[in-house]
This record gives structure tokens, sequence and C-alpha cells, in this order.
């Protein structure tokens, strides 16, 4: 369904991307794991065009484009079948919730704005969050305002979503709540690229993990063979660190 | 256009204006001098426990916030002599320099008592706290810490406040002032109101330039007093 | 004091505030799309037009109003006389309407305070905001339409509002262009009976409840658009 081929992205000196590829077929959870500044994030907005890649080509099945010259009007068709989960939210600010919600479908997709806002309450509602429709981004807890965020995904019931550390700006104890959100919206079916440091949705979740260092992806498969046994040295290393001693054992 | 424009107009003019720049800074740096004292005054009655000073000052502050620079010069310039009129006394040989300081440093007054008084509140209270926990008598920790810090808060709002008044105060012109712009009147005047755009076409890059100055001076003077706060902007 | 002639005068004065909102208003309705447009060619680096915009907001700032309208008011009558004779057009530049040179010079002046309004007030919406609304699908357009301008209007209110106050205040100065407006006009009729402390004291107090209430405006105005910011859990 989304087959990525050869992204290579430099900020200036520091190549942050070295030629990374990446295939997600429908229904797949990939979760990318990986230490700060491996080019997780960056690699994410690339697909999304928020970054402009220097090479590379992504193929949306019936679409290819090449990530470095697409055409804005590619550029707009790929945004329109893809949604974004932000670290810090980016809920509109002069927004309430159901209109950060309904805001894609009434301008970007030209829905009525009735059906918008049915649509909207029910991605609401399913986060969650009945209560909180006309409540503005200030008004919302962390967890409440991510919830939202994913709301707005959701609701464009795009091909794939793509999750920028959803989790990492929250307090510990809202994390539950966002996770628990994301871990039933993937029991639907829907397709989920997700960079994270959870390794409990990695394990629980994820049909597919991805585990990248310096630019370019390591080892990559199923999330019992990576956390059980890895093959590469960097791997092993990395689990290591972020993971309790016994935890392997788990699993 | 060629017959009615000349431009070497423009370059005879900026020896002719230049000595007068000393009048302009004359007045702006007298309205400075007695608008900051005013000024303070202000802030202390904004920020002081009386209701009434409070409301004083505030009014004085809108009152003048709402009043052209023209019409405070002329109200100052008749109406002063007029009040003291009424106790007998009598103005008519007071210099016109006199009316002119006193109508820009009312108006300086009241941006600075702004200025200052949202310099103070942005310190934060703890830092009162500390200076009076380690030791320090009230007095020694305004004048240590709390006033330290203002300052450089202050310092960027102060230099827009100064060019304010050093381009309004060339309305100084209209009763009478031989500043730099009285100057160019005074020019215009004698070549019969030929060659007008040339001579406000030197004196307006005589005020650019020294505008330019102006910002360039605080800018600076920012770098150097800041130089606590940028550690606190980077961690 | 003269009491009656304050009464008279204080409407004589009155009676300029129409011409001084049609200049303000104006002048706003120019500047304030004009300046967006120019804060961005400063944000987004475009060559020659930032660098254009930077020194005009420099020498715009840099200069006293009272000299733009004497430099406007007497280039633009060179210009058109060069023009009129050029063309044969028939008509005389001394008739034109005052009131054209203070909507070129007060639009010029205000554009410039916009310019810097905008730039500062589009720094403080955070690009996320751009981000997000290009992960929903929103062009570039729709993006700044809905997300992005009704947030930097929000900042940028309260300067502008002052901007407003000041414009006002710079109409003052339109009796270098003969302009038949608040000051002039009691001026002219404190001129008859030497009555200027009368006459400058209406005007104040013109200049007073004008401002006050246009302030008032604003403030109402601001907390409406800003309902979001102050909203409470």
């Amino acid at each position: 369904m989304l087959e990525i081929k050869n992204i290579h992205k430099s900020f200036g000196p520091n190549e942050i991307l070295k030629g990374v590829d990446l295939k997600i077929e429908k229904g797949d959870v990939v979760v990318i794991l990986g230490p700060s500044g491996s080019g997780k994030t960056t690699l994410l907005r690339c697909i999304n065009f928020l970054e402009k890649a220097d090479q590379g080509h992504a193929n949306f099945g019936d679409i290819d484009v090449n990530l470095n010259t697409a055409t804005k009007k590619q550029i707009h068709t790929i945004r329109q079948k893809t949604a974004f989960v932000f670290q810090n939210y980016n809920l509109f600010h002069n927004k309430t919730a159901l209109e950060n919600v309904t805001e894609g479908l009434i301008i970007g997709r030209k829905i009525p704005k009735a059906e918008a806002n049915e649509m909207g309450k029910k991605a609401l509602d399913k986060v969650g969050l009945s209560e909180k429709y006309d409540a503005y981004p200030s008004e919302l807890s962390g967890g409440q305002q991510q919830r939202v965020g994913i709301a707005r995904a959701v609701v464009l019931n795009p091909d794939i979503i793509l999750f920028d550390e959803p989790t990492s700006a929250l307090d510990p104890e809202l994390v539950g709540e966002v996770l628990s959100v994301m871990k039933n919206i993937a029991k639907e079916g829907t397709t989920m690229l997700v960079v994270t440091h959870e390794m409990s949705f990695a394990k629980d979740v994820a049909n597919k993990v991805v585990f990248m260092d310096g630019g370019v992806i390591v080892e990559e498969g199923p999330p019992k063979e990576i956390f059980s046994k890895p093959k590469e040295e960097r791997t092993k290393q990395f689990l290591h660190r972020v993971l309790p001693e016994d935890y392997i054992f788990y699993i | 256009m060629e017959k009615y424009f000349n431009a070497s107009y423009i370059w005879e003019s900026f020896p002719m204006l230049l000595p007068y720049v000393k009048v302009t800074f004359l007045v702006a740096g007298l309205s400075v001098l007695f608008g900051t004292i005013l000024g303070f005054i202000l802030a202390a009655m904004k920020l002081g426990s009386s209701r009434i000073a409070r409301k004083i000052a505030n009014g004085y502050i809108t009152a003048l916030r709402c009043t052209p620079s023209i019409v405070l010069l002329f109200l100052v310039y008749y109406g002063l002599p007029a009040i003291a009129e009424n106790f007998g006394l009598l103005f008519d040989n007071v210099d016109k320099l006199v009316f002119i300081v006193i109508t820009f440093s009312l108006q300086f007054a009241a941006a600075m008592a702004e200025v200052i008084r949202s310099a103070y509140q942005s310190i934060d209270k703890g830092q009162f706290e500390a200076a009076v926990s380690v030791g320090l008598s009230d007095f020694q920790a305004y004048r240590r810490i709390i006033f330290p810090q203002a300052f450089v808060v202050a310092l960027p709002n102060f230099g827009n406040s100064l060019l304010e008044l050093i381009k309004e105060g060339s309305l100084a012109y209209t009763i009478g002032l031989i500043d730099v712009m009285g100057k160019a009147s005074l020019i215009i005047d004698g070549r019969f109101n030929a060659h007008a755009l040339e001579t406000y076409i030197a004196l307006s890059v005589i005020y650019w330039v020294i505008s330019i100055i102006i910002e360039q001076v605080f800018l600076k003077l920012e770098k150097i007093f800041s130089k606590g706060k940028q550690v606190i902007k980077t961690t | 004091m003269d009491f009656k002639f304050l009464v008279d005068t204080f409407f004589v004065a009155l009676s300029g505030v129409p011409i001084a909102l049609i200049i303000t208003i104006i002048s706003l309705l120019i500047a304030l799309p004009l300046g967006f447009m120019l804060a961005l060619t400063r944000i987004n680096k475009i060559p020659v037009l930032q660098r254009f915009a930077q020194v005009y907001v420099s020498f715009i700032r840099g200069t006293p109003v009272i000299v733009q309208i004497f430099i406007v008011y007497s280039s633009v009558p060179l210009l058109l006389t060069s023009l009129f004779e050029k063309y044969h057009i028939d008509k005389n530049v001394y008739d034109i309407n005052p009131i054209w040179y203070a909507f070129i010079v007060f639009s010029i002046n205000t554009t410039a305070i916009m310019i810097e309004i905008f730039r500062s007030a589009i720094g403080t919406v955070s690009k996320g905001q751009l981000e997000a609304a290009y992960s929903v699908g929103l062009t570039n357009v729709q993006a700044f339409r809905r997300i992005i301008i009704p947030q930097v209007l929000v900042t940028a209110l309260p300067n502008i509002c002052t901007a407003t106050v000041n414009l006002i205040k710079a109409t003052s100065l339109g009796y270098a262009m003969s302009l038949q407006e608040i000051t002039l006009r009691a001026k002219v009729a404190a001129n008859v009976g030497y009555n200027y402390v009368e006459a400058y004291l209406d005007i104040f107090l013109v200049y007073l409840i004008l401002c006050s209430l246009v302030e008032y405006v604003f403030k109402r105005y601001e907390k409406r658009l800003s309902k979001y910011k102050t909203a409470h859990a």
C-alpha cells in the first residue's frame, strides 16, 4: 500500500537519512524505534512533505511520487491520503475541539458542514471526548488535546496515519489514555506508522517493528523477534539500554 | 519636472540644517530628563496602594495618550500663560523653549510611566523574596536585584519612546522654535517656497540618520546589559 | 474664559471628526492587507521585496510624520504638473482636494507600521499550526485564511489599536495640507477673537473622546476574538 524507497535527507552538513526503504501493507501497525537523532521523526515528516527530502520515492498504491520534485498538486494528493499526529498536538488554537476535527473535512474535503459535524462528533466520541466538543485547546489537558489530535486524523479516514512520538510531550499519568485510544483504532484495522518510545505499545500492538539508527534501518521484523532475539549488535545495545533487565523474558 | 526639482539644493541644505540638530537634541534631552522623573512618580502612583493616586495616574496617561502633540503644545503655549495670569504672573518674556520642554516632558512622562510599570511588573516576585531572604534590605533588594533586571526590560521601550519624542519634537517649529525642522522652514521661506521638496528631503535624511544611530545604540546597550538574561534563554 | 465660545467651538471641532475618521479608515483599509503581505515577504525572505520593505519601514519609522506630509505635499503636485504638461491634460493640480494627499501620506505611513506589527505577530504563531493545517489537507491559502490569520490578528490587535489611535492623532497634522479636520476647524474659529485656549481645550476634548471610543471598541473586539485564549478549564 505504501512503499518508500531510498529517502535521503540532510540538514546542512548533517545527513539525517541515508537511504531508507520501508514497505507498509494495508492494516499494518508499524512502530519505528531508535535512539534520538536516528532520523525517525524526519522520515515521518518527509513522507508527509513537512520536510522536503533530498531524494527518494513514495508509492501510494496508484500513485508514485518523487519526494524531492513532487508538484504542489501531488503533495496535496498525498496529504489527503495521509494524516499526521504531532508530538506537541498542534491543535488549532483558535478552534474548538469539534472545529479542529471538522476543519479538514469541511475545508480540505468540501464535505457539507452538517455531515462533517456528525462525523466529527463520532470521532470525538471514539476517543472519549463526548463532553468536550466545544472546548478550546487551552481548556484541555495534554492527554485530551492529543486525543483530539488523533480524532482529527482518524476522521479523515486516511490510507495511513503517521504518529510522531504522540506521547512524549505528555505527563506520565496521561500517557495511558492516549495509548489506549491508539490501540483501539489499531484494532479497527487502521494502517499506522508510529514513532514512539513506548515499548509496551510496540510489543502489544505492532505487527512490525523497525529499528533505526544513524539514518538507516538497522533491523526490522515482528516485535517478538526484534525484542527477544535481535540479530544486530546495535539493536541489542539499544534494547538493553531502554528495557529493564528482565523485560525480554516477559515476551 | 527637471525645472522644478534640482538635487543640488539637497546638498546645499545639509550644512545649513546640521548646526540646528543641537537644538533638536537639547529639547529631547531636557524632556527626557524631566519626563523620566515625572514618569517614575506616575509609575509609583500606578503601582502604589492608594486608589485615588492610581486613578489620577491612569487618567493622566489615558488623556496624554489620546492627545496629539501639536494640540498639547498649543494647549501649553496658550493655556499656561492664561493660568499664570490668574495668579498675577506674566509669562510674556518666557522663552518658547520652556513651553516646548514642558509639553514634551508631560508627553514623555506618560510614555515612561507605562514603560517603567511594565518593566517592574515583568520581574518575578520571587526575585525580591529571594533577595530579602539572603539578608538584603528592601532598598538594597530594589537597587541591586530588581532595578538592574527591570532596566534591561525597559531599555528597548525607552529607546522607542525616545525616537518618538525626537520625531514629535519636530512640531516645535509651529510656535517658532528654530531647531532642525524650524530651520528647514526658514530656508524654504528664504527661497520663496521654491525647492521646498529638496529641503524636506535633506531634512528627512537627517532625521533618518539620527533614528538609525539611536536604534543601533540601543541595540548595543541591550546586548551589553542583557548578558545574564541570554544564559536563561539558551538553557 | 469664554464659555459660550467654548461650547460653540466644541461642535465646530466635532464637525471635523468625519474627515479624521474617513482618512483613518481608508488608510487602514489600504495598510492592513498591504502591511500583512509585505510582512510575509520579510518573514519568507523574498529577495528584493524584503529589502525594500526593510528600508521602507526604517525610513517611515525614522522620520517625523510632518516631514512625510511635506514631502508628499510638495512632490506629488510636481509630479502631476509634469505629467499633465506631458499629456496636455487641462487640469490645475491646485484644484485637487487635499484629502487625496492625506490618503497617500497616511496610507504610506500606516503600512510601514503594520509591516512591523504583523512581522512580530506572525512570529508568535508556531510553525506547527501551519504543518497541522497541511496535514489535514488544507492548501496554503486555506491554511492562512482559516488558521494563521485569525491567530495573527488576535496577537496584533492591541498594537493595531495603538496604531489606529496614533493615526487619528496624526490627522491633526492635516492643517499642513489645508485639510478641514478637527484641529484646523477649531483653530480657524479661534482666529476671530483669539480664544485659543478655549479652542485647544475643545480640540483636546474631541480627541480624548474619539480615541477613548476607539480604544473601547478595540478592547471589546479583542475580547470576542480571543475567547479561545482566555478560556480556562
